[in-house]
C-alpha cells in the first residue's frame, strides 16, 4: 500500500478495561519488555511511545494507558478521541471484567473513530487455573463485533508484541483525506527548523 | 500502628540508615543514573546533580527545622494557633497575632520541617476541630464497626494495597497495608458517596507517613476531602475533577502568556494547535495532589501550603511547571513531546523552593474567592457534558438489548 512521503505512521493508541486487567502491565511489557508483580493502579492516564516497523512501514505508537475503575469512564473519551487503535482488556480469570470490556466495545462503536483498528486482550492467560472466561466465548463476540481477539499474558510475555504486530499491520496505511482517523504521517522537520511547528 | 512509640520523625529516621552520598567525579563525569532513597523512603532515579540536590534539601530541611524550633522558643508552643485573624479580623485583631499570621504565611511557604508536619498540619488545616466535633473513640469505632465488611469499594481497596507506592519499605510491609486499609475503608463508610476513588490510596499513603497514626491520617484526609479540595472531586463521576481542569484551563494562558519566537503564539495556543488537552496530564495531578508526579519532599511542601491556603495551591503549583517549561514547551511539535517535558520535569524537581518560588512569586496571586467564581462559572458546563454524555451512553447500551 502507498504511503506518502518517510514510511511513518504516527498511530494513537488507547487502551480500555476493567481495572486491575491488565493494561498498564499490558503497555510496561511492550515497551520496555518488564513485569512487576505489582502494578502501580493508573490515574486519569499514562502515556507511552513505542516504534514498530510493520511490513514496509515504521509505525509510532503514541499510547494512553487508561484507568480502569469505573468513576474514571467520565474521562475516557478525552483519550480515545481521534484514537487510531484501541486494545480493550479484560482478565481471563475475571467475568466481571469481560462484561466491562463488551461496554467499552459498545461506546468505542457509537462514538469512537469508525476506522479504529480494534483488538479485544483476554490478558492473564497465564492463570489458566483460575479461568472464568473462555477463548471460545471471546472469539465468538469479537468475530461478531468485528474486532480481533488474542490471549495475553503480561507476565509470560505472551501475544504482547503480536497484538501490537496485529494492529500496526491492520492500520489503514495512506490516508486521503486529512487525518481522519487521528493518524499523522509524519514528516519531521529537520532538526534544525524546530518550534516551527505552531501556528502554521 | 506506625511509630506510635517513638516521636522522632520518619524522614529522619530514614536519613540516619541512609549515609549521604558523595558521588565521585568519575560517575558525574558519566551521567550515570543512580537509585536512591528519599527522605520519606521512596526510591528514586535520578543522576548525580540529583542526588546533591537532594542532599541540599536535606541541609535546608535542617535549618528550616532550627527557625521553627528558635520561633517555638520565642512565641511559645503552638504559637501558630494564634493566627486566626481573618475571621474575627474587625473588631478583636490583635496586633501580635497579625504578626505572627504573615509570619506564618511566609513560614509555611519556605516549609514545614518534617518532625513538626503532623502537628501543625492537624491544627491548622481544621482537622482537629472536626475531630473535636465527634466523640473521642470516633475513628476506632468506626474501625471496629466496619471491620470485616465486604462492599464493592472494599474490594477495590484490597486490590489497591500492593499497588500503592510498592517497594515502599514501610507502606510495603503487611502493617503498611493494614493501617492503609483501615484508614481507605473506614472513610468509605464515612463518606458513601465517594466510597472509594483510585488515587485517595497514593493520598491516604503519604499521609500515613507524615501523620505517624492512623487516627491523624483518617482526620487529614476528611477534612481534604470535606474541606479543602474542591466538592465532589472523587465522587461518582468526578465532576468537581472536570471542574477544576476547566478552571485550570481557563486560567493559563492568563498566567503563561509567553510568545513564541517566530511567531505570535502562546504557549496555550501552541499545546491546542498539537491538540494537547492540559486535562491529559493536569488530571492526576489534581487526582492524586501531585503525589505521583512530584518527588516526595516537594510533594510535602506543597501540601504544606496546601493545608493552610487551600485548594488553590494547587493551581499555583500546576501553573508553575507549565512556566518553569514554557520555553521547552514552545519548542515541541507533539503531544508525546509536550508530555515527556512535562513528566521530565515534575519528576526530577527534587528542589522544593525551585517549584514553589515560580508557583507564588512568578505565577502572581490568586484569591480563593476568584477560584471559587470561576468554579461557579465553569459548573453548569461540566454537568451539562456529563449529563449529555450518561444519556448517550445509555442509548449505546440499550440499543443492545
Ligand atoms: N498473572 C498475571 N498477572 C498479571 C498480568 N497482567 C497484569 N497482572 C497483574 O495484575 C495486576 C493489575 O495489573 P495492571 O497492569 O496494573 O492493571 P490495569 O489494568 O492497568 O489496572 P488500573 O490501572 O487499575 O486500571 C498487577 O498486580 C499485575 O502484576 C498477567 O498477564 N498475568
Ligand atoms: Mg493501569
Amino acid at each position: 500500500m502507498a504511503t506518502i512521503g518517510h514510511n511513518n505512521l504516527n498511530a494513537k493508541l488507547v487502551l480500555l478495561g476493567d481495572m486491575g486487567a491488565g493494561k498498564s502491565s499490558l503497555v510496561l511489557r511492550f515497551v520496555k519488555g518488564q513485569f512487576l508483580e505489582f502494578q502501580e493502579s493508573t490515574i486519569g492516564a499514562a502515556f507511552f511511545s513505542q516504534t514498530l516497523a510493520a511490513n514496509d512501514v515504521t509505525v509510532k505508537f503514541e499510547i494512553w494507558d487508561t484507568a480502569g475503575q469505573e468513576r474514571y469512564h467520565s474521562l475516557a473519551p478525552m483519550y480515545y478521541r481521534g484514537a487510531a487503535a484501541a486494545i480493550i482488556v479484560y482478565d481471563i480469570s475475571n467475568t466481571d471484567s469481560f462484561g466491562r470490556a463488551k461496554k467499552w466495545v459498545q461506546e468505542l462503536q457509537k462514538q469512537g473513530n469508525p476506522n479504529m483498528v480494534m483488538a479485544l486482550a483476554g490478558n492473564k492467560a497465564d492463570l489458566e487455573d483460575r479461568r472464568k472466561v473462555t477463548a471460545e466465548e471471546a472469539r465468538v463476540y469479537a468475530e461478531e463485533n468485528g474486532l480481533f481477539f488474542m490471549e495475553t499474558s503480561a507476565k509470560t510475555a505472551l501475544n504482547v508484541n503480536d497484538i501490537f504486530h496485529e494492529i500496526a499491520k491492520k492500520l489503514p496505511r495512506a490516508q486521503p483525506a486529512q487525518n481522519p482517523a487521528g493518524m499523522v504521517l509524519v514528516d519531521r522537520p529537520p532538526e534544525g527548523s524546530r518550534a516551527t511547528s505552531c501556528c502554521s | 500502628m506506625y511509630g506510635t512509640q517513638s516521636r522522632r520523625d520518619v524522614a529522619y529516621e530514614y536519613q540516619a540508615q541512609i549515609p549521604i552520598l558523595r558521588p565521585s567525579i568519575h560517575a558525574r563525569r558519566a551521567n550515570i543514573t543512580v537509585k536512591f532513597q528519599d527522605l520519606y523512603g521512596f526510591t528514586v532515579e535520578g543522576n548525580v546533580d540529583d542526588v546533591n540536590v537532594l542532599n541540599e534539601v536535606r541541609e535546608k530541611v535542617r535549618e528550616q527545622g532550627r527557625v521553627w524550633w528558635a520561633l517555638e522558643a520565642s512565641k511559645g508552643a503552638n504559637w501558630y494557633l494564634q493566627t486566626h485573624v481573618s475571621s474575627t479580623l474587625k473588631s478583636s485583631l490583635k496586633f501580635s497575632a497579625l504578626v505572627n499570621a504573615i509570619t506564618l504565611k511566609r513560614l509555611i511557604r519556605k516549609g514545614i520541617p518534617p518532625a513538626l508536619r503532623p502537628k501543625v498540619w492537624f491544627s491548622l488545616s481544621g482537622a482537629a476541630k472536626k475531630k473535636s466535633t465527634v466523640p473521642e473513640s470516633y475513628y476506632n469505632d468506626l474501625s471496629k464497626a466496619v471491620e470485616g465488611m465486604v462492599t464493592p469499594a472494599t474490594k477495590q481497596i484490597d486490590h489497591d494495597l500492593p499497588r500503592t507506592f510498592p517497594g515502599h519499605p514501610w507502606l510495603d510491609t503487611p502493617e503498611g497495608h493494614a493501617a492503609l486499609r483501615r484508614v481507605l475503608v473506614g472513610y468509605s463508610f464515612r463518606d458513601s458517596d465517594v466510597g472509594y476513588c483510585q488515587g485517595l490510596n497514593y493520598v491516604a499513603a503519604l499521609l500515613l507517613l507524615v501523620m505517624k497514626t492512623e487516627e491523624d491520617a483518617f482526620w487529614m484526609l476528611a477534612v481534604l476531602l470535606e474541606n479543602v479540595l474542591v466538592n465532589d472531586c472523587y465522587t461518582t463521576n468526578l465532576s468537581g475533577c472536570h471542574v477544576e481542569q476547566r478552571v485550570f484551563k481557563d486560567l493559563l494562558p492568563k498566567k503563561c502568556p509567553r510568545h513564541c519566537f517566530f511567531e505570535k503564539c502562546r504557549i496555550y495556543a501552541h499545546l491546542e494547535d498539537l491538540e494537547f488537552d492540559v486535562s491529559l496530564v493536569a488530571t492526576e495531578w489534581f487526582l492524586c495532589v501531585f503525589s505521583k508526579s512530584l518527588p516526595s519532599e516537594t510533594t510535602m511542601r506543597v501540601w504544606d501550603v496546601l493545608f493552610y491556603e487551600g485548594a488553590k495551591v494547587l493551581f499555583h503549583v500546576a501553573l508553575a511547571i507549565f512556566k518553569m517549561k514554557e520555553d521547552e514547551l514552545l519548542m515541541t511539535h507533539h503531544v508525546g513531546d509536550v508530555i515527556n517535558v512535562l513528566q521530565r520535569t515534575t519528576h526530577h524537581l527534587f528542589d522544593p523552593d525551585e517549584l514553589l518560588t515560580v508557583a507564588f512569586d512568578k505565577v502572581g496571586s490568586m484569591t480563593t474567592t476568584t477560584i471559587s467564581k470561576q468554579r461557579k462559572k465553569q459548573e453548569p458546563a461540566v454537568m451539562a457534558e456529563l449529563d449529555q454524555r450518561l444519556r448517550r451512553l445509555n442509548s449505546v447500551n440499550g440499543d443492545d438489548k
